[in-house]
């Protein structure tokens, strides 16, 4: 409020910065959020909760960081269900009675970090306080909730680390209404801070009195427009049943200070209270009456007003108030009644119309939980015009069999934009296309061209991103520029990147809207239970003279090659095709693959394997009763949906990526029928060479999985395999001769395969990895290849504004 | 001369195992020789820490400290107690024979699959006096019972003789004390020398002749600088072991420096084994004991064997701890229950819901510490903090066990397993990674003039499957122990043949 206080503030972000890149050197490692660039986020986004735990903080005497002086353990600790250290990590019992409360309030305040059996951690980051404001929670209800569910006192530090981040944030919302920009906010006060900002004048629209038509808007004496939201009812998904009844909403004013004296029950009474009463507020926000002042704004202006208030530390929520939008004519697209939502999904949708308009944001759902009916589910809510951008051509194919399968959308309502598939887009409600083919740059057909400029033209409600976190942030930037779309919303399994980048996410398309919890999914039999194994392969000693002594690149050729390994995934095939398994193979390198695949005479596909083979493989895998594995490349990484497949073995990988990981878990995580008989239904077996740099990065590549409450068996033997007698390369000499083959072939072979396909620069032709190094835009591939690339470019978002 | 003779030097060769033990599928890998195995054992000996059973103890004494032993019925009773199953069988069937009786015999008893038990069991019979051999007028050789094992043993299970020597108390106590009354003295006092151990400060101290023993027993040392004690490694995985066992294991090196103290080891042998029969929560009398006994219960009764309200009360309690005394490594059943408090993950986090220093520090043994909350402490199992603790010589199996025995009650309700099975592989392989070396024993030759000789020579050991490593550029061989006296042999023959 005051200047000096102001001022005082920002001192002390400084300081706390200062030491917190002294705490992050011996503390941190890649896996969180913290390694965020300064550019376009807003100052208390930078700050870190890690740092508001101050100096006081004494190691003990086995190297743990003390916190006990700190806080004081409540009399009834035993029922409440967590702890929350200073530094803004907390821990959850999930076997409290009140798990479900805590669980549902710290997904919305702050990020998982590992989700186990037993005990939870989370922690609280600027970003996810944002998205917990832009979700309507209020400051006083997140750090109330909190205390109230801790089992000790909560540090003040955290208590201010949260008013600090929520205070600022939330407070005012871009809206989209009749097609005309608002910058909205129920804090007339807050706005006209704003309207001091010179800046944020110029991009203010002021139309003269007489207007056109909008005489039932009141205008106050600030020029403010003043408009009362009554009773909206929350839009209702598909079969899902409705929110529940209103008319029980106690007085909880009361409770809330009466509460804290209540103790020793097994659920201590002020956190159901409270917990009720912020569940409500979630759903029915707007059943009490909101007043809001709002000032309109010059269109061409959004994005300097956008980075102005960034900077103003009023970052703009963007909402769409899709049902009073008159000028886009509604497409006629409904959920199909067999379409039935469940309760995870509808969950983040309430999350996303909460308040009966369309919040931009992610929802993060594990691979094969239905994240295209979630999509769908949007689009037929929203039901203006769609666009749904994915990341391969096959995807393309597949959202369209889901918008079949889950709305009442027929083809003609369809249209895909691909380089092979090209309908005719005029008059269509969905329009289904990848990432590249928008950003391509290079000459289009004069068919491309049309629709390229009948897509721009458009003004789009709703764009739905699919595996948003594969796409760099230059790319998506591009595609902002190019597609008007009033509502954002990004679709994955795995928030995360191995740069860091995911951060910026926050800001491109929205905050973190839900995250599921993968083990909860599991348990309830809507994503399969898969047994994750990392198998040991020891190195025949002539590989393992060769590996030693060979440069870097033939290394990776070498451990990939390893017999002991070949014969290992020749066994598993075998005895999973004797089970009746369907089976795929993953390997990025494409000399391993070509060799494995041939060798033992299954069909492979990889980047130059042409659209039409890929779904006849495909086909054949999915239907032919003979074809039970299948060898693949990265390619199918992601989005490749092949429901039927319940054996994974990963023979080559992409170094120590965490995601590549997951994305890859996902292919068999489907649900698969007869889930209840066996323990686990699907299989997930990693085959590392031992003693071999893939050791450590199949142990860098399983943490985020094992967070998420995976457990990864150590197999270092196979039993039955000394039964099958004839397994390739059983004898020292087609040992040495493979052992020739790999040594012959050429530096190329031993890379990983790159992946064209999501190359803007040239989408047509595809050829194998040696040759798209050489383009130089790999801009899509894991992030190892372009660390020093990414380093150089600094929130491309914002690029335009710095000059 | 076409060449030196072969052997230069000796060593061992050295080879890397191609895989290590494995665990998930139950499969170890094997030395093949031990160059220095005696060296090797005795060095594993003296880093894993050795906790004798009953049967061990008693075999190193004398034979004649045995005859004594064997004079109480109390004594032949745990004894008996403690034997193997088919070794009681024996016992009792040859308790009410005179004479010897043929091995063949005993023999017979036992079907031929099982003749390794048989084996086993003769000679634990045989080291502990039990039975001796005898030969029987026919010359074949016997069994006979060592006889006054004989009648203190039939003694024991008919009765008669001289009464138990702890007398029960005649008047009731006024104030008696219950059951869950000593379980927890019997804790507190326990953990009071465990505490001291790990130099906490919550704890008060320990008596001076508590610490000499605990320096005796290696289990602390005096530190260079200053002369306190600090804890050693054995001191460590004596902490990781279960209660029972560390009182047995300290029983035992008390019993060690009784004489020092002027106590018969008999005496306080006896005793223990009287103790171990008396009836928990009942008070005995001290009357009738011996000036020594009396010093020896005081120090029993600091440890928390027993309880005295009184020095001078004239009665006191047996606890817990010292029921199961002879129960040794065997874990008594009836161990004081305790709420387990650590929770592990399959992400190896170990979550140990405690205040307690002492509990701290023995989870802080082999995990990485992170927070300390009031009720709760936070660790990390990661691959240093284990090999940290594998090298002060604490056993993954310790680790395990210490885990599995503490393990929360939430573990235990979700389980069997109690502990998340990758974890305790993990930890397993962790162990077997730093054993990967297989040593063969052998003889190298190098240094040969020319190439012809090395192929000659090398072809020959590789023909009698004695080659161990060849290395043709550098012309050195090692052929195995077994077959270096043939390769000298053939080379001898070969270069007489090129003169």
């Amino acid at each position: 409020m005051a200047g000096p206080k102001k001022f005082k503030k920002d001192n002390d972000s400084k300081k706390w910065k200062k030491r917190k890149k002294e705490d992050d050197d011996d503390y941190y490692d890649d896996d969180t959020n913290d390694g965020m660039d300064g550019d376009g986020v807003p100052d208390a986004a930078k700050k870190n909760a890690e740092a508001a735990e101050g100096a006081g903080v004494l190691e003990d005497e086995f190297g743990a960081k003390d916190y006990r002086p700190q806080m004081d353990l409540k009399q009834d600790h035993g029922s409440r269900p967590l702890w929350v250290a200073p530094n803004g990590h907390i821990f959850l019992e999930s076997f409290s009675p009140v798990y479900k409360h805590a669980h549902d309030f710290l997904i919305a305040i702050s990020e998982p970090v590992c989700r186990p059996e037993h005990i939870h951690e989370y922690k609280l980051t600027a970003y996810s306080l944002y998205a917990a404001v832009s979700v309507g929670l209020q400051t006083h209800d997140i750090v109330e909730y909190l205390k109230r569910l801790s089992k000790t006192t909560v540090p003040e530090g955290i208590i201010e680390f949260i008013k600090l981040c929520t205070l600022s944030y939330g407070k005012v919302k871009l809206v989209l209404k009749h097609n005309r920009y608002f910058v909205e906010s129920p804090f007339p006060e807050v706005l006209q801070k704003m309207l001091k900002d010179p800046v944020v004048q110029q991009c203010r629209l002021r139309r003269s009195a007489e207007g056109e038509g909008e005489g039932e808007e009141n205008v106050d004496a600030n020029g403010f427009i003043t408009a009362v939201n009554d009773k909206k009812n929350v839009p209702q998904f598909g079969g899902a049943a409705p929110a529940g009844p209103s008319s029980e909403q106690q007085p909880t004013g009361p409770d809330a200070s009466q509460g804290q004296e209540k103790e020793g029950e097994p659920v201590p009474e002020d956190i159901t209270t409270f917990y009720d009463k912020i569940d409500k507020e979630e759903e029915d926000e707007d059943e009490a009456v909101l007043k809001t002042v709002s000032f309109e704004v010059n269109q061409e202006k959004i994005e300097i007003l956008q980075k102005r208030c960034i900077e103003l530390e009023h970052p703009l929520l963007a909402e769409y108030d899709f049902r009073n939008d008159t000028v886009n004519p509604d497409i006629n697209i409904d959920l199909k009644p067999s379409a039935v939502l469940r309760p995870y999904q509808e969950k983040s949708l309430r999350k996303m119309f909460g308040n009966g308009r369309a919040r931009s944001g992610v929802i993060v759902l594990p691979c094969g939980a239905g994240k295209s009916l979630v999509g769908v589910t949007a689009c037929c809510t929203v039901r203006k015009r769609a666009l749904v951008l994915c990341n391969s051509g096959v995807s393309v194919e597949q959202w369209k069999q889901q918008f079949k399968m889950w709305s009442t959308a027929d083809d003609s309502m369809i249209c895909r934009f691909t380089s092979e598939a090209k309908d005719k887009p005029m008059g269509c409600g969905v329009l289904v296309t990848t990432y590249s083919m928008i950003t391509h740059t290079q000459k289009r057909s004069w068919e491309a061209e049309q629709t390229m400029k009948w897509l721009q033209e458009q003004e789009w409600g709703i764009m739905v991103l699919d595996e948003v976190h594969t796409i760099p942030a230059k790319m998506f930037r591009r595609v902002l520029t190019i597609v008007q779309s009033h509502c954002k919303l990004g679709l994955t399994a795995t928030l995360l990147r191995e740069d860091d980048k995911i951060a910026d996410l926050n800001f491109l398309i929205g905050p973190k809207l839900y995250e599921a919890n993968w083990l909860e999914l599991q348990k309830r039999g809507f994503i399969a239970r898969v047994q994750c194994a990392e198998v040991w392969c020891p190195m025949t000693p002539e590989f393992y003279r060769e590996y030693l002594l060979c440069k870097t690149s033939k290394k990776l050729l070498l451990y990939v090659m390893n017999p002991s390994k070949f014969r290992a995934t020749q066994f598993l095939i075998r005895y999973h095709e004797r089970r009746g398994d369907k089976t795929i193979v993953f390997s990025d390198n494409v000399f391993a693959l070509k060799h494995y695949a041939i060798k033992m005479n299954k069909p492979y596909i990889h980047g130059p394997t042409s659209q039409n083979e890929r779904i006849q493989i495909l086909q054949n895998f999915k239907f032919n009763p003979k074809v039970n594995t299948i060898f693949v490349s990265k390619v199918a990484d992601t989005s490749f949906d092949l429901p039927e497949a319940n054996v994974l073995i990963q023979i080559s990988s992409h170094g120590g990526s965490r995601r590549q990981e997951a994305q890859r878990l996902g292919r068999i995580l489907r649900a698969k029928k007869g889930a209840i008989a066996e323990e686990y239904n699907a299989f997930f077996y990693t085959l590392v060479s031992q003693d071999t740099l893939e050791m450590s990065y199949s142990r860098k590549r399983q943490r985020f999985l094992i967070n998420q409450g995976y457990a990864y068996k150590v197999i270092t033997r196979l039993a039955g395999m000394e039964d099958e007698s004839d397994l390739f390369y059983g004898t020292r000499e087609d040992q040495g001769q493979l052992l020739q083959q790999v040594l012959a072939a050429n530096d190329m072979d031993a890379e990983e395969e790159r992946v064209p396909g999501e190359n803007p620069q040239r989408p047509g032709s595809r050829r194998v990895g040696n040759m798209s190094s050489m383009s130089g835009g790999d801009d899509a591939v894991y992030h190892e290849y372009r660390k020093a690339y990414l380093a150089s470019i600094k929130h491309p978002l914002f690029k335009k504004f710095r000059s | 001369m076409g060449g030196l003779h072969g052997v230069s030097t000796r060593r061992a060769a050295v080879t890397l195992a191609a895989g290590s033990g494995g665990r998930a599928f139950g499969i170890k890998c094997k030395c093949i020789v031990m160059a220095d195995a005696g060296k090797a054992s005795k060095q594993n000996q003296s880093k894993t820490f050795q906790c004798k059973n009953l049967h061990d103890y008693l075999k190193t004494l004398p034979a004649s400290t045995l005859d004594r032993l064997y004079n109480h019925p109390t004594t032949c009773l745990a004894v008996y107690r403690e034997l193997p199953e088919i070794g009681r069988h024996y016992v009792i069937r040859i308790l009410f024979v005179e004479q010897p009786v043929p091995q063949a015999v005993v023999a017979s008893w036992l079907s031929q699959e099982n003749s390794k038990e048989h084996n086993e069991v003769t000679k634990v019979l045989k080291e502990l006096q039990v039975w001796q051999e005898a030969p029987i007028p026919g010359g074949l050789p016997g069994w006979i019972l060592n006889p006054i094992f004989k009648k203190n043993c039939r003694m024991a299970l008919l009765g008669g003789g001289r009464a138990n020597c702890i007398q029960s108390q005649l008047d009731a106590d006024s104030k008696p004390r219950d059951i869950p009354f000593l379980d927890q003295y019997a804790t507190e006092r326990w953990e009071c020398v465990l505490h001291y151990m790990v130099g906490s400060q919550q704890q008060e101290g320990i008596s001076a002749d508590a610490v000499r023993l605990l320096l005796h027993a290696r289990l602390m040392k005096r530190d260079e600088e200053d002369g306190s004690p600090v804890i050693t490694r054995e001191g460590f995985q004596f902490l990781l072991m279960d209660t029972a066992q560390q009182v047995w294991h300290f029983i035992l090196q008390y019993l060690d420096t009784v004489q020092e103290h002027n106590l018969d080891l008999v005496e306080c042998l006896t005793f223990l084994f009287q103790l171990s029969f008396s009836t928990l929560g009942k008070d005995y009398s001290t009357q009738g004991m011996s000036e020594a006994m009396l010093k020896f219960l005081q120090h029993l009764r600091e440890f928390g064997l027993v309880y005295q309200r009184k020095r001078k009360g004239g009665r006191f309690y047996p606890t817990r701890l010292a029921l199961n005394i002879a129960a040794g490594q065997t874990s008594a059943p009836g161990d004081i229950e305790r709420v387990g408090y650590i929770v592990v993950e399959t992400n190896y986090r170990v979550y140990a819901y405690t205040d307690s220093n002492l509990q701290v520090a023995l989870v802080a043994l082999f995990c990485e510490m992170m927070y300390r909350f009031p009720n709760l402490a936070v660790g990390i199992l990661t691959r240093d903090s284990v090999r940290q603790a594998l090298r002060s010589g604490i056993t993954a199996e310790q680790m395990i066990n210490f885990l599995r025995l503490h393990a929360h009650p939430r573990m235990v309700a979700n389980g069997p397993p109690v502990l998340p099975p990758t974890v305790v592989d993990q930890i397993k392989l962790w162990e077997n990674e730093r054993d990967r070396f297989n040593f063969s024993e052998g003889v190298l030759y190098s240094q040969f003039l020319s190439q012809q000789d090395f192929q000659v020579l090398r072809d020959h050991a590789q023909d009698q499957g004695v080659l161990i490593w060849q290395n043709e550029r550098q012309r050195t061989m090692v052929v195995t122990k077994g077959g270096h006296d043939d390769v000298k042999r053939f080379w001898k023959r070969y270069n007489r043949g090129n003169d």
